[in-house]
């Protein structure tokens, strides 16, 4: 079912409908809830609560052509690539790699 | 676009706007004569023959807006401070807590002059002022040293800068950190200005509700309608005494708006109790920008939702911070043969949505807008979105490449980072935001001074020399700050990249 890599591993993405295509979306990995959003290259898994104060990045907005995401709350960003805070040093936001798997897809969690 | 700065002819006659003048009681129809930068006159039908005529018909024109709660330097700062200043109606600003007194000279090397809108500084009691990093911001720790020779010197050298000393009330200590900055601030001879709000998450906090009982008649209280711990209302929603005693003895409360401190139902609430604010400011920052302020203009049409007139309003921005700010000379007046520093504005009408803090939401039916600042001897035709865009907000490191403007480094400023590349690679350092190495930011500022002094460059070119080597944008930062915000291994990288590609080129 899973496969380790490291401390993480690739686990199912529930809780998405088949053709979902507006994100950021909320989806269940094991037992945690991510946020899944979508780069416009691919698709990309995030922490569910901004590090900073804990709002929902489901709300996020995305900026830099899908390279950043934006907490709806304080306007802290956050790079997709690695999670790293840009406008907000020292913060860092969960990211989690996503691919294909059958039908439906995986998150490295 | 420079092209809606305008140079007016020396004579002008301002036609026909209602001008309202709360400072001195004047609300009516007239004409507004303006020669050399100056006001000459309020009446009727003025119109010297040589006069260009601005019609001004159906606006209203008021003294020159000032905000006195902005965030232009540092780790808040915008790269085009005037985006919130002229191009927005205002004219005067107060940048709050920005610098300390340790960073006041890189403040002035790289602010002062250098904006259209009259910049002022309300220095934080932290020598490094604001850090930027909320959740260190409210530790007492924090204002390691209290260097007061170095603040006296400072008001002795350049007098008329510094229009408030800012201090947060810091989570517990009693009102120990208040009363010290309270007494700083009558050993430099201007008001505190004490802030409330998002640092008293923790619950009840008392140390806020000692800033109230500390200021004196003229200290400032920032972000009064604040929904954090420690509210002006308790549960019930009553005033607190200690902030009815405050209002009593004649302790402004200035609304700050900024990103987490206003929220409409303490607002309401106070506003029911009689407590209006007296001086009403945006806390606009990097942060806030793109929303919830906006601007200034957003903030006091909130206020006018709230119930203030129209008059209060303008009040609020103009007569009342001029006083409090000691700016009676300058701003905040139309009386005759003061600077012609002016805002034209209208009240629109339609449906609109303000939002607080929160994320509470009231509608209203009228907004205020501004349209034209008069400042300086030059026109600004405002552009109230200017401020939001990305370049101007988005602090962002250049990490994959080298910025353009460091190719235009000069000699001397490429000798300074050879140096600086060198005595920072026997410094350690990293970033630990849960445990901020403030001295390690001194000890950083002490290298460059040191380097500097060194290869005898001004402190501008030397700041603007490391800027160029990781910003696109001219944003600024305390030097010791920005340092300690980078890795090191890429800043020594970077340094050397700069080098070797001004090597190549020569």
């Amino acid at each position: 079912m899973t496969t380790m890599t490291d401390s993480k591993a690739w686990t199912k993405v529930e809780g998405l409908d088949p053709g979902q295509d507006m994100f950021p979306a909320v989806a269940k990995a094991g037992d945690k809830r991510v946020v899944i959003v979508d780069t416009g290259k691919a698709l990309r898994g995030v922490e569910l609560a901004c590090p900073h104060l804990k709002a929902p990045m489901s709300k996020g907005i995305m900026m830099g052509a899908g390279s950043m995401i934006r907490c709806p709350k304080h306007n802290f960003i956050f790079r997709l690539s690695d999670g790293k805070g840009v406008n907000c040093v020292g913060l860092t936001l969960k990211v989690y790699e996503i691919r294909q798997a059958g039908d439906g897809m995986e998150i490295l969690i | 676009m420079s092209d809606q700065k305008i140079r007016p002819a020396t004579v002008q006659v301002l036609r026909g706007a209602r001008v309202m003048d709360p400072g001195q009681g004047i609300d009516r129809v007239a004409d507004v004569l303006v020669q050399d930068g100056k006001i000459l006159d309020v009446g009727d039908n003025l119109a010297p023959p040589d006069a260009q005529v601005v019609d001004l018909r159906g606006d209203i024109l008021t003294p020159g807006w000032i905000d006195n709660h902005v965030h232009t330097y540092g780790t808040l700062g915008f790269a085009d401070p005037d985006s919130i200043g002229v191009w927005q109606g205002v004219t005067s600003f107060v940048d709050a807590g920005g610098p300390g007194i340790a960073t006041m000279d890189e403040f002035m090397a790289l602010m002062s002059g250098r904006t259209a809108t009259h910049l002022y500084a309300g220095p934080y009691i932290r020598p490094i002022g604001i850090i930027g990093a909320q959740f260190t911001e409210g530790d007492i720790r924090s204002l390691n040293g209290f260097p007061i020779p170095a603040w006296l010197d400072f008001m002795d050298r350049h007098p008329g800068v510094i229009r408030y000393l800012k201090i947060a009330a810091l989570s517990g200590y009693g009102s120990g950190p208040i009363k010290m900055g309270k007494g700083l601030a009558e050993v430099i001879g201007v008001p505190l200005y004490g802030h409330i709000g998002e640092f008293q998450m923790q619950p009840e906090n008392p140390s806020a509700y000692e800033l109230f009982r500390v200021c004196q008649e003229g200290d400032m209280i920032a972000h009064p309608y604040h929904n954090s711990g420690a509210r002006i209302i308790d549960r019930s929603k009553r005033l607190r005494p200690e902030v009815a005693d405050a209002k009593q003895r004649g302790v402004l409360f200035d609304i700050a708006f900024g990103s987490y401190n206003f929220s409409w139902e303490v607002a309401e609430a106070a506003f029911g109790q009689g407590l209006p604010p007296d001086i009403i400011s945006s806390d606009l920052q990097q942060f806030n920008a793109i929303g919830p302020a906006y601007s200034l203009s957003h903030v006091m049409s909130m206020l006018l939702r709230l119930g203030m007139s129209l008059p209060d309003v303008i009040k609020a921005v103009t007569a009342t911070p001029a006083r409090a700010l000691g700016l009676q000379d300058r701003a905040g007046s139309l009386r005759r043969g003061a600077p012609a520093e002016m805002t034209v504005c209208r009240v629109v009408e339609g449906d609109f949505e303000f939002v607080d803090t929160e994320g509470g939401m009231r509608s209203a039916d009228r907004k205020i807008v501004p349209v034209m600042t008069f400042t300086g001897g030059a026109r600004y035709d405002t552009d109230l979105t200017r401020c939001q865009n990305e370049d101007n907000w988005l602090l962002q490191i250049a990490d994959d490449h080298v910025p353009d403007a460091a190719a235009g480094l000069s000699p001397a400023q490429l000798d300074f980072i050879e140096r600086m590349r060198n005595a920072l690679s026997g410094v350690a350092w990293a970033y630990n935001l849960d445990q901020l190495d403030l001295e390690k930011a001194h000890e950083l500022r002490a290298v460059f001074d040191a380097v500097r002094a060194e290869a005898g460059l001004p402190l501008r070119e030397a700041l603007l020399a490391l800027f160029c080597c990781f910003l696109d944008r001219p944003f600024t930062m305390q030097i010791g700050l920005f340092l300690l915000h980078l890795e090191r291994d890429f800043l020594l990288g970077r340094l050397d990249d700069v080098l070797a590609s001004a090597r190549t080129s020569a």
